[in-house]
């Protein structure tokens, strides 16, 4: 089987030859660039570069050095841009190692040693010293929802999330049209897929409950659901708008190309859901519904949710409405038991993610106790298909390379 | 039912638009503002914590509740005899230097105001002279709050409970701590004297604390 191969049928819920595996499919999958050069000075790896292509969680792309060592099957195609060296420059790293930023990205560095980013004058993200990740500077609608959505595209324009997007969107704007672009896209992702056998993910997006928190504050927004449902309906009707272009030029340009394409919208905190079953079907199912039905109607690729924390309230609403891939499997929130999840839901659904647990184990435990949980994970998720192995989240800079590669051997091991 | 009682439900059921006027006539009513506080909005605001630590409730109805006492003080305010509402105490809380995360720490501001403190935020990115500088204004501050979200910012909470354990102020205050990669067994280790592990826990933590201090 080719790694496309072994992801998909993994997807189809079919056992593959073995364990298909995932670093850096898309920018919850991945690893942050400090940990990535920690692994790579670990590795004695002394070619490339730690180039990060998600400035805001400071993730890394891997190399394909370190993919055909660890043997991952998946690609984001945001990698189609951003080819050339020109297209990048140095940076020193929080933990002191040099990575690269997008020639792009261009924050302030501050006189304390953070970073801000400034648009039109308006401080819109900030990283402060010894940080790790960009954070939101500016709430758009925090005070109130506007009279009307005329300013929508501007308001979004100003989240770090839309400002600062990684690829394959972050070259966007270069282009004179938007039908230029997505051919361009189009041509692009045809040579990655004529170029590798891995599989390919693209990342949409398509936030609803994400952008109103984006837009309204976390707190604002949470009241809001409960007191003002009729307010969100509209802003998500907004919102639908926009994603469903999305989709569609997506779907027109490259959907026989990629296989993924990646959903997102945190539903999850570690103690409970956001909000009541009842409150996800009544205002965001049906709209995650349509998301799902245009992509499945419209192109061959699979839907993939990335939703943090404890969802178990909800997974099987996530299976009606469509998605495919549920990512990243955070078993140790409130009832995210994952012999349970695979239980009642495996057949339905594939866990991307759930591995390792990035919280307390991959960063705190002993390189002996990673790789023995990384072994318990893998017997729970893996049978039958429906499993990708990914860690819960990304790799922060706090892992110890010897950690990392102690669970890789569970993953080597799994697949003899 | 009592007018009290009306102030509770409405409280407890987040109707903001409602608690104002409810307070009014409990006012006009002749009810003790004290009663009408403690009965009914702390109490209230304590059946909420209640549900919410047991998952009967989610995270928006603590927050609608939360809202709604707010709307209730407001009214309520001028005819308490201090024109004020902390009868419980005072906290100074804030989140760690290096972690600009600060909506759990929020929620623990308005559940712990919720359980009659009164509550200085110090806001997210907070160096540890501000929070010595802040217990050292504040001397009738008993509860110091520190939040770090992030495994990264673990060791700044450390070293931030460390120099405030190294204050001559630290017999009069006691030291809570929270945040998603922070469990009882590091908040010991860091020498705190508290830890809880959501908003509603941590307004129960605070009564406690402050008890003792």
């Amino acid at each position: 089987m080719t790694s496309r191969e072994r992801v998909l049928a993994a997807i189809n819920h079919k056992e593959p030859d073995y364990l298909p595996m995932d670093l850096g499919s898309n920018v919850s999958a991945g690893i942050s660039g400090q940990a990535y050069a920690n692994l790579k000075e670990h590795l004695g790896m002394k070619e490339g570069h730690t180039r990060i292509y998600d400035v805001v969680q400071q993730v890394a792309q891997p190399e394909e050095c370190v993919l055909d060592l660890i043997g991952a099957d998946a690609l984001d195609v945001a990698r189609v841009y951003n080819e050339k060296d020109s297209d990048w420059y140095d940076v020193t790293l929080s933990n002191g190692k040099i990575g690269q930023w997008p020639a792009w990205f261009q924050p302030v560095k501050t006189a304390d040693g953070g970073y801000d980013v400034y648009q039109d004058g308006v401080l819109i993200a900030r990283m402060p010293k010894g940080g790790m990740c960009f954070d939101q500077m500016i709430f758009p609608y925090k005070e109130d929802y506007p009279d009307n959505y005329d300013d929508l595209d501007h308001a979004m324009g100003q989240v770090l999330w839309s400002a600062l997007v990684h690829g394959p969107w972050d070259h966007m704007k270069d282009f004179p049209t938007e039908d230029a672009f997505y051919a361009d896209l189009r041509e692009r992702c045809l040579k990655l897929r004529a170029s590798t056998d891995r599989a390919l993910m693209i990342t949409c997006g398509c936030n609803l409950f994400e952008w109103g928190t984006f837009l309204r504050r976390m707190e604002n927004f949470l009241m809001d659901i409960y007191a003002e449902p009729e307010s969100v309906e509209e802003l998500i009707e907004q919102l639908m708008v926009r994603h469903l272009h999305t989709l569609e030029k997506t779907c027109a340009a490259v959907g026989d190309v990629v296989d993924i394409l990646r959903f997102g919208d945190d539903l999850g905190m570690d103690k409970n859901m956001f909000m009541s079953a009842e409150k996800y079907r009544e205002l965001f199912k049906p709209y995650h519904t349509k998301l799902n039905e245009y992509v499945h109607t419209h192109s061959h690729m699979k839907t993939f949710l990335h939703s943090c924390g404890s969802i178990y309230g909800v997974m099987g609403d996530l299976i009606d409405a469509g998605y495919d891939i549920i990512n990243p499997v955070q078993t140790t929130a409130y009832q995210m038991d994952p012999a349970r999840l695979k239980k009642e839901f495996g057949k339905d659904i594939t866990f991307w993610g759930g591995g390792c647990n990035t919280r307390s184990v991959l960063n705190h435990a002993t390189p002996e106790e990673v790789y023995e949980y990384t072994c318990r994970m893998i017997d729970i998720f893996h049978h039958d298909g429906g499993f990708v192995f990914n860690t819960e989240h990304n790799i922060l800079p706090d892992v110890p390379p010897e950690n990392i590669m102690a669970m890789y051997r569970a993953v080597q091991n799994a697949r003899k | 039912m009592s007018k009290i009682q009306e102030v509770a439900e409405a409280v407890e059921k987040g109707k903001a638009k409602l608690v104002g006027g409810l307070v009014q006539e409990a006012l006009d009513e002749g009810c003790d503002p004290v009663e009408i506080l403690n009965q009914g909005m702390i109490d209230a605001m304590g059946v909420v914590g209640e549900k919410f630590k047991n998952n009967e409730i989610f995270v928006p109805e603590m927050l609608v509740a939360a809202r709604a006492m707010k709307k209730g003080v407001e009214v309520l305010k001028p005819h308490l005899a201090s024109g004020g509402t902390s009868s419980a105490g005072k906290m100074i809380l804030g989140t760690v230097a290096g972690d600009l995360h600060d909506i759990g720490k929020n929620l623990v501001g308005m559940m712990i105001e919720s359980a009659g403190f009164e509550v200085i935020d110090l806001g997210i990115d907070v160096p540890i002279e501000k929070f010595i500088e802040a217990v050292n204004e504040n001397p009738d501050a008993t509860l110091v709050g520190c939040s770090a979200l992030l495994t990264t910012t673990m060791p700044a909470l450390r070293d931030t409970v460390a120099a405030l354990n190294e204050q001559p102020f630290r017999d009069r205050i006691k030291i809570m701590v929270g945040g998603a990669p922070i469990t009882q067994a590091f908040a010991d280790e860091i020498g705190a004297d508290g830890y809880s592990e959501d908003a509603a826990s941590a307004a129960q933590l605070a009564k406690k604390l402050a008890a003792t201090a």
